[in-house]
């Protein structure tokens, strides 16, 4: 043990700089994984939780107000029912602030679907004025207990009594009312009821869905939305960042497996003759693969180490929602556990591949013997006689000889290299795509940036003109936006009517072609994904209790409510109903102007009569990350890097070699690095250009399978820029090039009595 | 000295071949050989002529393809590599030709390796590589790295770190193949001292005048003995050149 500790410990003063990357990179793979469990867990865990403890609804319908929603507690499989409780939909006010709710008038607090109070205390009637706002709400609203809220378009105010916690959809802004709790004394227009179901079997919600429309009516039901909506949206993007991060660490942990098995490879190859007078001095097989795998093991070891403690001292102070999932995932039960597997699974991992290559350590045969029996060489081919010919510099020809003339080897060499360029090149690839949300939303279904939804006073030629005559506002398309019964009855879906035949909404068609004529519309992958039908396909729905038949002729991207749009243009849901107005309108902007601005501006001008929002970009919640992104490029940099070395330490030895004779015949040092560096940046190019082939359709499939599966469809991907390739090609080749010049200028003027223990 | 009744290495019937590329190469077809304790025996010949593969074989660094060895009347046929590791750890010393010294160890650590591997304790390990760097003149060289020295100082270094464990046997492969004429003469010098001071010494080598230190030659060629002298006069063992020829000084 201390002969195989002293050998150690020498090892690492010459090689220090490998020691440094084993470090390095086991800890930016293990941070990276643990910051992905920490966000998955964040993810789903705090709804869940919520879920849980509040005894939640499996699922809500909104009724019409004279539906007989005590019915649906006789219904098979429903455990227990929430209300119904009558609504009121509003809309509050409080310090400029403007957010459309429910008011739902609770007469004592519900056992199922209970809110889990925060701060304040429930509903008392001692104070019949008194409401709980849900917590996202509140936020929005940046409302606390005490406050008093306006009831926007009358002289009504409400006081806050305390704020809930909810499993129900969140508050989203122009989409989503927040939820208010009040006396039903409080609730003093009715516009409906809602009922919540608390099912004995979760995966019966589709059935229980169908039964209780059924029961009620089609024309009664509103509005249904049950558990896995919600969850989904409370998972949101928390969920796509863990994934990403997971994806990305993964595929890092195999890339620096196999630097570590290249590295190791790279090294016995150049050691033959120290690990042969090792065992000739009495080194057994397995100690000479224990020394490299100790030493691998022992700084895999440490940068996990490193990874694990600094997630968990400072991880919770890393700035935004990174900083917060490792908070919260500190708190949940399994944290510990995955604190301590994540790390021994990667060391555990990098330790098989060191062994691997340990393996071959321990077959080195004890006698030191010149291998005389050289690797037979490739003859120059034709092309590169020609090249000869032609006059073209002999050290070119050589080094693209040198580079592919081992086939085995320099494919195995450039597949390892290419798999970081690979990964980096998918990493560019979400860049440029999220990049895509901000720089040109009209490609992925924002074309509007504002919503604007008028109030009943305001008509439609008032808010028309209201709207055109602001200078940023480009186009006001009118819409409207019900929630319609699919055929089955499971669920209820958006149908919206947007833009008129004259002046069509400008929807991000990926497949099919836009609506044009009449019952024509588009769908969203969420909705195509729910009724399980295609681009040709008729569906019918129900909107109260009327039928609205519809050809869907386009998937159109729809990052709103989970991809589950039917978007048609506003004349034909007139066709069905002549009487129709527009409820809301889309604004497209011009160029540079600032959404935020233009809706205070609007608001100032409507004078309290319309609630303007930005449209909710969903990459908002995706720039952090950015710089995972960038931090995840720096270690599979570092990973390339350490690849490139190898190659490049196994091209230099290969030459040692040959120097004698390539001296012999004439060339120069020079030319002889020239040789070395043209070998490796032809590696480099080559892995380059398999890595870009590779990764840009990998990242199509990978962004356009996200898509597809978070409803909002394919079609979002978009490779980095063309310049930028060339500028990362570039940059890798010419640095490998730079990277190899050092070596192989120094292998080329050795002292020639040195080459003669470098045959070995 | 040969009626001693266990000799410290004997070989019977040894053979090798070599399966490179083209035609098998026979290295060693049937050597039988005996070496006693304190005997100094040089293996001479042309070379390619299996005399490296030889000592390969004596010193388990290869594994012969028939035939069997005995260390101190220790058949070794079942050693598996791992074994053969250990035996060299005590009593087998191994000098090379090049190649010798582990490239990224310093000196004093190329020496004390083998003693730490034999479970020597730290501190008796420097004092005998204090004692032996000395002995050999290289007082001073400790933190230097092989690359930093002459041929003949490597050499040397060689010879310490094969000594450092007070091997019984010491296998010497063409020690002074890649040394001037200096190096030559101080290798000898060296090889002669321990011989004196009762050292077993198998040595490899091409040159006479090397050989000339033994006092056992024994002649290989073409992967046989085919003589054998003892060179303080007393009658050849086999017929041989050495049988025709009556050698005097």
């Amino acid at each position: 043990m201390r002969a195989t500790l002293r050998w150690a410990h020498s090892d690492l003063r010459t090689h220090r700089g490998e020691a440094l990357f084993m470090v390095l990179a086991t800890a930016g793979i293990v941070g990276s994984l643990l910051l992905a469990t920490a966000l998955f867990g964040y993810a789903t865990n705090p709804w869940q939780r919520i879920f849980t403890q509040s005894h939640g609804a499996h699922v809500w319908i909104h009724t019409a107000r004279d539906a007989d929603a005590a019915k649906l507690a006789g219904l098979g499989g429903v455990e227990s029912v929430a209300g119904p409780y009558a609504t009121e939909a509003a809309t509050l006010t409080s310090r400029g602030t403007r957010a459309s709710v429910e008011l739902r008038g609770t007469p004592r607090a519900p056992s199922v679907g209970r809110p889990l109070i925060t701060s304040g205390r429930w509903l008392t009637p001692a104070q019949p004025d008194g409401v709980v706002l849900e917590s996202r709400l509140a936020r929005a609203l940046l409302a606390e207990p005490g406050d008093l809220l306006t009831v926007a378009g009358t002289a009504r105010t409400l006081t806050v009594v305390g704020i809930a916690d909810s499993a129900e959809p969140r508050y989203s802004p122009g989409e989503q009312p927040g939820l208010v709790w009040a006396l039903p004394s409080a609730v003093r227009d009715p516009g409906g009821q809602v009922t919540g179901l608390r099912l004995t079997d979760p995966e019966d919600t589709d059935y229980a869905v169908q039964r209780s429309v059924t029961v009620l009516g089609a024309g009664a039901v509103s509005e249904v939305s049950t558990w896995k909506q919600a969850r989904a949206e409370a998972q949101g993007d928390n969920r796509l960042l863990g994934q990403v991060l997971g994806l990305f660490g993964l595929g890092a942990l195999v890339a620096a497996g196999f630097a570590v098995h290249g590295a190791i490879g790279t090294r016995i190859r150049g050691h033959l003759r120290d690990i042969s007078v090792l065992k000739a001095i009495g080194f057994t097989p397995g100690q000479v693969v224990r020394i490299f795998l100790l030493q691998h093991v022992a700084y895999a070891l440490l940068g996990a180490l490193a990874a694990a403690t600094l997630t968990q001292g400072l991880g919770s102070r890393i700035p935004g929602r990174l900083g917060d999932a490792v908070g919260v995932w500190q708190g949940l039960p399994g944290h510990t556990v995955v604190l301590f597997t994540v790390p021994v699974g990667a060391v555990l991992f990098i330790a098989a591949t060191t062994w691997l290559a340990a393996w071959r350590a321990g077959r080195v045969p004890p006698v030191p013997v010149p291998r005389s029996a050289a690797p037979a060489g490739g003859r120059l081919t034709g092309v590169a006689r020609g090249a000869l010919g032609l006059r073209l510099p002999p050290a070119l020809v050589l080094g693209w000889h040198n580079a592919f003339t081992r086939r085995t080897r320099a494919l195995a060499t450039v597949a390892r290299l290419a798999l970081p360029l690979l990964l980096i090149v998918v990493a560019m690839s979400a860049w440029t795509t999220i990049d895509r949300f901000h720089s040109r939303p009209q490609e992925v279904g924002l074309a509007g940036a504002l919503t604007v939804r008028p109030d009943g006073d305001l008509g439609d030629t008032a808010a028309r003109s209201l709207l055109e005559r602001d200078p940023q506002v480009a186009d006001a398309y009118p819409g409207v936006e019900v929630a319609a019964l699919v055929p089955g009855q499971t669920a209820t879906i958006a149908l919206r009517g947007l833009g008129t035949r004259a002046a069509p909404y400008p929807f991000a068609v990926a497949e099919g072609r836009p609506a044009r004529g009449p019952d024509e519309a588009v769908a969203g992958q969420g909705l195509l994904d729910l009724l399980d039908v295609r681009v040709g396909d008729w569906v019918r729905m129900t909107v109260g209790d009327q039928p609205q038949i519809l050809h869907i002729v386009g998937r159109s991207i729809e990052p709103e409510n989970a991809g589950r749009v039917i978007s048609t243009s506003l004349d034909t849901l007139r066709e069905n109903d002549p009487h129709l107005r527009p409820t809301l309108y889309q604004l497209r902007l011009r160029p540079g102007a600032d959404p935020h601005e233009v809706a205070d501006e609007l608001a100032e001008a409507a004078r309290g009569h319309v609630d303007v929002h930005p449209v909710t970009n969903p990459a908002d919640g995706l720039s952090p990350l950015r710089g995972v992104v960038v931090g995840l490029i720096a270690v599979l940099a570092l990973i390339g890097i350490v690849e490139l070395l190898s190659a490049i330490g196994g091209t230099v030895r290969e030459g040692e070699r040959d120097l004698l004779a390539l001296k012999a015949i004439g060339l120069s040092p020079r030319q002889i690095t020239a040789i070395t560096v043209t070998a490796t940046a032809c590696t480099a190019l080559a892995a380059v250009g398999v890595g870009t082939a590779l990764g840009i359709p990998l990242a199509h499939w990978l962004i356009d399978a996200q898509g597809r599966s978070s409803g909002i469809g394919a079609g979002l991907a978009q490779g980095p820029s063309p310049v930028l390739l060339l500028l990362f090609g570039a940059a890798a080749v010419l640095g490998a090039a730079a990277l190899a010049a050092l070596p192989a200028a120094r292998a080329a003027r050795r002292r020639l009595a040195d080459t003669l223990s470098a045959v070995a | 000295m040969s009626e001693s009744p266990t000799p410290l290495l004997r070989a019977e019937g040894l053979v090798k071949t070599h399966h490179g590329e083209g035609a098998p190469a026979r290295a060693v077809r049937g050597v039988d050989l005996s070496v006693v304790r304190g005997e100094f025996v040089a293996v001479t010949g042309p070379s390619g002529a299996g005399k490296s593969t030889l000592l390969h074989l004596l010193g388990g660094l290869q594994r012969p393809d028939g035939g069997s060895l005995w260390l101190d009347g220790e058949r070794t046929d079942a050693y598996t590599e791992a074994r053969w590791a250990v035996e060299r750890r005590k009593r087998i010393g191994i000098v090379f030709q090049f190649f010798n010294l582990v490239s990224n160890l310093s000196v004093a650590d190329n020496v004390e390796l083998p003693a730490l591997l034999a479970g020597v304790p730290p501190r008796q390990a420097r004092a005998e590589r204090e004692e032996l760097l000395s002995e050999l003149g290289l007082a001073g060289k400790e933190r230097s790295l092989p690359g930093e020295l002459s041929g003949g100082e490597q050499q040397r270094v060689a010879l310490a770190r094969a000594l450092v464990n007070h091997p019984p046997l010491l296998l010497a492969d063409e020690p002074a193949g890649s040394l001037d004429s200096k190096g030559t003469r101080e290798v000898m010098r060296l090889l002669s001292r321990f011989h004196q001071r009762g050292q077993t010494i198998v040595l490899v080598t091409h040159d006479a005048r090397l050989a000339s230190a033994a006092d056992r030659v024994i002649s290989f060629f073409d992967g046989r003995i085919v003589d054998d002298a003892e060179l303080d006069g007393t009658p050849p063992r086999r017929t041989g050149i050495s049988g025709v020829l009556e050698l005097k000084d």
